[in-house]
């Protein structure tokens, strides 16, 4: 079944160096043949450069600080530039700044609240009147797990991602009359850059999860596809965890 | 007979809000907001703003002065009619 209706075409996707962002962005250029993908970065853009060399007519690196509102304004102007439209949002940036609130450096607090939470916030806010005047519009915020777990060293990050998750479903209320959806989702641990490299630690932490595996980046992109496509119109301002069983 | 504008107004109104009126029953001077008469909210405000920007150019920038226009059928004509060249 093909998930996307014909009119979705133009896709931005923030945080689309990582494994997760590259994933959702090969998901939706397999997906259809119409699908033009914005893979959206500040630093490093290896990884999304080498999914624009598989699509080069339909792929495009932007460079985005999300915790920018000029940045985002030149963003959303480039992906207008080239489709017309904004179709699919991905909220998928963040940031970890692991340690005790006791001991946590201011800086590493107003770190990951400004890419996770408030980046989430500009992101909407930059495509939301566009979404508003086609009447149509998928926002899909990557989340965590650790905003339902709030584990221990992860204040700044749990907090700011159960911000995230409030946040959509606040957003979900304001933005369903006009066709909009607004959805967040939690994954677990998903084998990226972010866990390492280490096959010890990773088997380590694969024991922790009933599963007894990581996720993949590609799982994690396949909600993202479906949360984006026709069967999910009437999904808004749900919170969906991917976890293997954790929670 | 509604003139053309008006009309055109009432039926945005209903189509982009997915009002459960038909355009007309909204007379012209029916005030959008409060329960006296159309019942909008600020959800439906912004939608609307976006509307009569993208179908009609009308562009709101300032709070207040939107205010006025999206009190009726009728301010918001009057906006149109002089936001529109030679006006």
């Amino acid at each position: 079944m093909r998930l996307l209706p014909s009119f979705m075409k133009s896709i931005l996707i923030t945080g689309a160096n990582g494994g997760i962002g590259q994933a959702c962005a090969r998901a939706f250029l397999a997906d259809h043949p119409d699908n033009h993908v914005f893979l959206a970065c500040r630093h490093g853009r290896a990884g999304a450069e080498a999914v624009v060399e598989a699509f080069p007519d339909r792929a495009r690196v932007v460079t985005l600080d999300v915790t920018s509102a000029g940045s985002w304004d030149k963003a959303v102007a480039e992906v207008m530039a080239v489709t017309g439209r904004v179709d699919v949002l991905v909220n998928n940036a963040g940031a970890h700044q692991d340690g005790l609130l006791a001991v946590m450096p201011m800086e590493h607090w107003d770190e990951v609240i400004a890419t996770c939470l408030t980046g989430t916030f500009l992101g909407c806010r930059a495509v939301l009147k566009i979404m508003m005047g086609q009447r149509t519009g998928r926002i899909i915020n990557v989340a965590s797990l650790s905003a339902l777990l709030a584990p221990a060293g992860q204040t700044n990050y749990a907090a700011a991602k159960a911000g995230v998750v409030a946040l959509t479903q606040s957003l979900a209320k304001e933005t369903a009359r006009a066709g909009i959806t607004v959805n967040a989702i939690c994954p677990g641990y998903i084998r990226t850059e972010a866990l390492g490299n280490d096959p010890a630690a990773l088997a380590e932490l694969a024991k922790r999860v009933p599963a007894r595996r990581l996720g993949t980046p590609e799982e994690v992109a396949g909600l993202v596809l479906y949360l984006a496509g026709e069967p999910a119109g009437y999904v808004t301002g749900s919170v969906i965890k991917m976890d293997g069983g954790i929670l | 007979m509604t003139p053309p504008l008006l009309q055109e107004i009432k039926e945005m109104l209903v189509e982009e809000l997915m009002l459960q009126v038909t355009a007309a029953e909204i007379s012209d001077e029916m005030p959008l907001f409060g329960p006296e008469g159309l019942g909008l909210d600020s959800v439906d405000a912004l939608q609307l703003v976006v509307a009569l920007e993208k179908r009609f150019g009308l562009k709101m920038s300032d709070g207040e002065a939107a205010k006025g226009i999206l009190s009726s059928v009728s301010t918001m004509a009057a906006a149109i009619t002089a936001s529109q060249p030679g006006a």
